[in-house]
């Protein structure tokens, strides 16, 4: 197991949060995604504004995808 | 961001993990070829384990594990035969398919020998570099990719850096480093230390795009004064999955090789090719290889040079960086792809299949694609690439210079 980083020790609280909030089933056929879970996909988290994005792709059914837990829904915002 | 399992999986390179499993499915340069001319028994290290790699005097390559089977001595000190090597403690003879030919303290009639084989790999020569597959067999092909295949003028910088390979990779799907790191820090440090910085690194990024294709990721940037239109977005240039990045410009070619040598440890080569149109290449009967400095005199990072700037900050991030505490942006959507695509090709190797880049039918050269126009910024690039970058510490750094300068002459003539 990666040994903690103690000098970036204070970045506990979002490590914490990622682990609470990480989806943890896949949308498409409900498999686990976590390893901690029993399984075999990948979320990565980043940032984007005030939403937290994540990037996951489950290693059951290969479905990929982002998820974004967003504080605010808006509309007649330009599209990117 | 990660939990520490996902970190974990995604750093690992031993035999029987996802990440080790998959890694074994490709080709690694251990050796150079010229150091196997001038002995013909190196010690290499891969994925954690130990070999020895050979030459025999019919110019067969082989590598076998390290330890012999018989009492587990060093093969790195064997003796070197037509036939393959010989174990100096009792003289075993291992083919380069790692079948034992002689046990000569054993009696003839015994059978003791069928029954003892090496764990061998396959070893063959491309480029100057000699190269490995320690994985499942049969092996798939030793990709010819353009830069090991192609006319110019070669030349191997090298490092062992004391960091897992994963978070190396992740800088060639990150495009916004270059306008700081060899940009902003480049004009501070030469500030500070009185050298000039070269002014092509520092353009501001205005959009970046990454696309999975056959070979990896292609990674594409617009910078400052540029277009759509430019080469930098156009063609980009290719992350090589999973351990090498496509680069060049200027009339330079080069691979970033960064083979995982252990968990912790990353061997980074620099394999350019210099073809400007227009000159003579020079014979090269070997091709010369040099170790570029981590540290100055005080232990502190060399950060007068572009890799020297990449390498502090892929060491600094920690021998395996702790992903439970980063912060990702939208800028690093492409480090949040290439960690997709490891764990898509664990799965698919979990399933059986060969995963992405891993081919059997020969195919004579594999061009990757890759921009010519480095950063809008011209002819200027390839002199800038040598005297701030790596190859400055190259024995034919003066000559690599005389042969673009000399080359744009003859094209302006």
């Amino acid at each position: 197991m990666t040994e903690p980083d103690l000098r970036r020790g204070w970045f506990r609280l979002d490590a914490e949060r990622h682990r609470r909030d990480a989806p943890r089933y896949c949308p498409a056929c409900a498999t686990a995604l976590s390893l901690a879970d029993g399984g075999s996909g990948l979320t990565t988290e980043y940032w984007a504004g005030a939403d937290r994005v994540f990037v996951c792709f489950c290693g059951a059914c290969g479905w990929s995808g982002d998820i974004v837990l967003a504080d605010r829904v808006t509309g007649h915002e330009a599209a990117d | 961001m990660l939990t520490a399992e996902q970190n974990d999986e995604l750093t690992q390179v031993a035999a029987g993990t996802p990440m080790g499993e998959l890694l074994r499915r490709y080709w690694y340069p251990v050796a150079f070829t010229r150091a196997l001319e001038e002995f013909p028994v190196q010690p290499a290290r891969l994925l954690g384990e130990d070999f020895a790699v050979f030459k025999t005097p019919r110019g067969r390559f082989g590598i076998l594990p390290e330890a012999c089977p018989h009492r587990r001595a060093s093969l790195a000190y064997g003796v070197v035969e037509a036939d393959g090597i010989r174990c100096p403690y009792h003289g075993w003879l291992f083919g380069t398919d790692g079948t034992c030919l002689d046990q000569p303290a054993e009696r003839e009639e015994t059978n003791f020998r069928s029954r003892v084989r090496a764990a061998a790999g396959v070893a063959a020569e491309l480029g100057g570099l000699v190269w490995a597959y320690i994985g499942p067999l049969p092996a798939p092909e030793l990709p010819r990719f353009d830069v090991f295949v192609m006319d110019g003028v070669r030349d191997i910088g090298w490092a062992e850096l004391p960091c897992n390979f994963v978070q190396v990779m992740e800088n060639a799907v990150d495009p916004h480093h270059t306008e700081w790191l060899h940009g902003r820090f480049f004009e501070f440090m030469a500030r500070h230390q009185g050298f000039d910085a070269p002014s092509s690194f520092g353009k501001k990024h205005v959009k970046v795009g990454f696309d999975a294709f056959d070979w990896g990721i292609i990674k594409r940037r617009v910078v400052e004064g540029a277009s759509e239109e430019d080469d930098d977005w156009k063609i980009g240039h290719p992350l090589v999955f999973p351990y090498n990045m496509r680069v060049g410009g200027a009339n330079i070619e080069q691979m970033q090789i960064r083979v995982p040598v252990d968990r912790t440890t990353t061997r980074f080569m620099l394999y350019s090719v210099h073809a400007p149109a227009g000159v003579e290449y020079p014979a090269q009967p070997q091709v010369p290889d040099y170790q570029i400095p981590l540290y100055d005199s005080a232990g502190r990072h060399r950060v007068d040079y572009v890799e020297g700037q990449d390498i502090m900050t892929w060491i600094t991030q920690g021998p395996i960086t702790d992903r439970t505490v980063e912060h990702l942006g939208r800028s690093d959507v492409g480090v949040t792809m290439l960690r997709r695509m490891y764990k898509e090709q664990m799965s698919a190797v979990a399933r059986g299949e060969d995963p992405l880049g891993v081919y059997r039918d020969f195919r004579d050269r594999i061009d990757l694609p890759c921009e010519k126009n480095k950063f809008d910024s011209g002819g200027s690039f390839a002199i800038d690439f040598i005297e701030r970058g790596s190859s400055r510490f190259s024995p034919q750094a003066d000559a690599l210079k005389k042969l673009h300068l000399k080359a744009m002459e003859n094209r302006k003539g």
